[in-house]
């Protein structure tokens, strides 16, 4: 018996990713010379995920380039001392923050979407940073938090924790 | 795209018992393949650093959970996961415009189509774009995981707690979903 259009649409992701048994992938392909819907449909996949693709591959050349610190040595790792440092360098940084804005106002009004942007790097870098110095307490790992003191300096210039991460550099 | 693994654990060693330093072995092996979903959420550089950063104070955290490595690697794909869809809940994910998108691309193809072609492409990419913004992370997540990711549909319901048979539903649905922004608009390939 003849499959209906309804029945066929229901099958045509799989038989487009190849996922259908033989039987079914030639009752699809000889339903879709006699309707144009189920044609479109099938184009529509194919080129929804070319250009997904097209994005997806665009968003993985701007992750390349992210820097994660781990410690290469594992060790007890004191996580209060962590959160201490990232919480004064947070308060610092966002005193640093609201006085610019509050000062600079005369000067030019920074938008909504510069000062959340402005607040989100410094977070990063202060978070960044943070990591960094425990980075640093481990044996073997000065040269990776040389580089990562770097980083901080050249993807957030301008944050306290830049300034901070260069006086660091040796 | 096949049923094929893209790397994602292929190292694991299954049934080894991890000490702290093999979390930060795991968890460096896996920093390039938890980059490829991150990318695939949608997530902008700097979201993806905060995420890359919580998975590893996570793992750090809690030396000797995971009972081998491939349970170690299933657990940081799963935190990273749920670190995207945070952000993809809060409307963060696929903030970059097409015409970036098509600018770049079009530049590592080296300019070879004609004007009136880009322009039909970035209204489709458009599309396609606010599509993956608009898609449940339920549904999102699994379609990255397949075809940015190639992981099979056993593999995406072992990380996900899902069987494979609502692995491949969502998948339908999610493709349906994008396909058809793409009919409504009348833009054909």
């Amino acid at each position: 018996m003849q499959k209906s259009c309804e029945d066929i649409s229901e099958m045509l992701v799989d038989y487009v990713d190849g996922e259908l048994p033989p039987d079914k992938s030639s009752e699809v392909a000889e339903h879709l010379p006699e309707c144009e819907r189920c044609r479109k449909t099938v184009e529509a996949l194919q080129r929804s995920l070319e250009l997904a693709g097209v994005i997806w591959k665009d968003g993985l050349e701007e992750a390349k380039g992210i820097q994660v610190p781990v410690p290469v040595k594992a060790r007890r790792v004191r996580w209060s001392r962590y959160a201490a440092v990232a919480a004064a360098l947070m308060l610092v940084v966002s005193s640093a923050i609201v006085w610019r804005v509050v000062v600079s106002s005369k000067e030019k009004e920074p938008t909504v979407a510069e000062i959340e942007r402005e607040i989100s790097e410094s977070a990063s870098a202060a978070q960044l940073l943070a990591v960094t110095d425990l980075l640093a307490q481990y044996r073997d790992a000065g040269a990776i938090a040389q580089r990562q003191y770097q980083y901080i300096v050249e993807r957030y210039p301008g944050t306290a924790a830049a300034a901070e991460a260069k006086l660091r550099i040796h | 795209m096949n049923e094929t693994n893209a790397g994602f654990g292929t190292e694991v060693d299954q049934g080894v018992s991890e000490r702290p330093s093999d979390v930060v072995r795991i968890l460096l092996g896996q920093f390039g393949h938890l980059k490829r979903i991150i990318a695939g959420m949608g997530l902008s550089a700097s979201d993806a650093e905060d995420v890359l950063q919580d998975v590893a104070i996570q793992a750090l955290k809690q030396p000797g959970k995971w009972r081998s490595e491939e349970e170690g690697v299933r657990w940081l794909i799963k935190v990273t996961v749920n670190g995207c869809l945070m952000e993809h809940r809060r409307r963060r994910s696929f903030r970059r415009r097409a015409s970036e998108i098509m600018k770049r691309w079009s530049e590592t193809r080296g300019g070879s189509k004609g004007p009136g072609e880009k322009a039909i492409a970035a209204e489709e990419l458009e599309m396609v774009r606010e599509g993956l913004r608009e898609l449940d992370g339920s549904l999102l997540t699994p379609m990255v995981l397949r075809y940015f990711c190639d992981l099979s549909s056993t593999e995406i319901g072992q990380m996900l707690e899902l069987k494979p048979a609502t692995v491949r539903s969502r998948l339908r649905e999610a493709r349906m979903t994008l396909a058809e922004r793409l009919i409504e608009r009348g833009v054909g390939p």
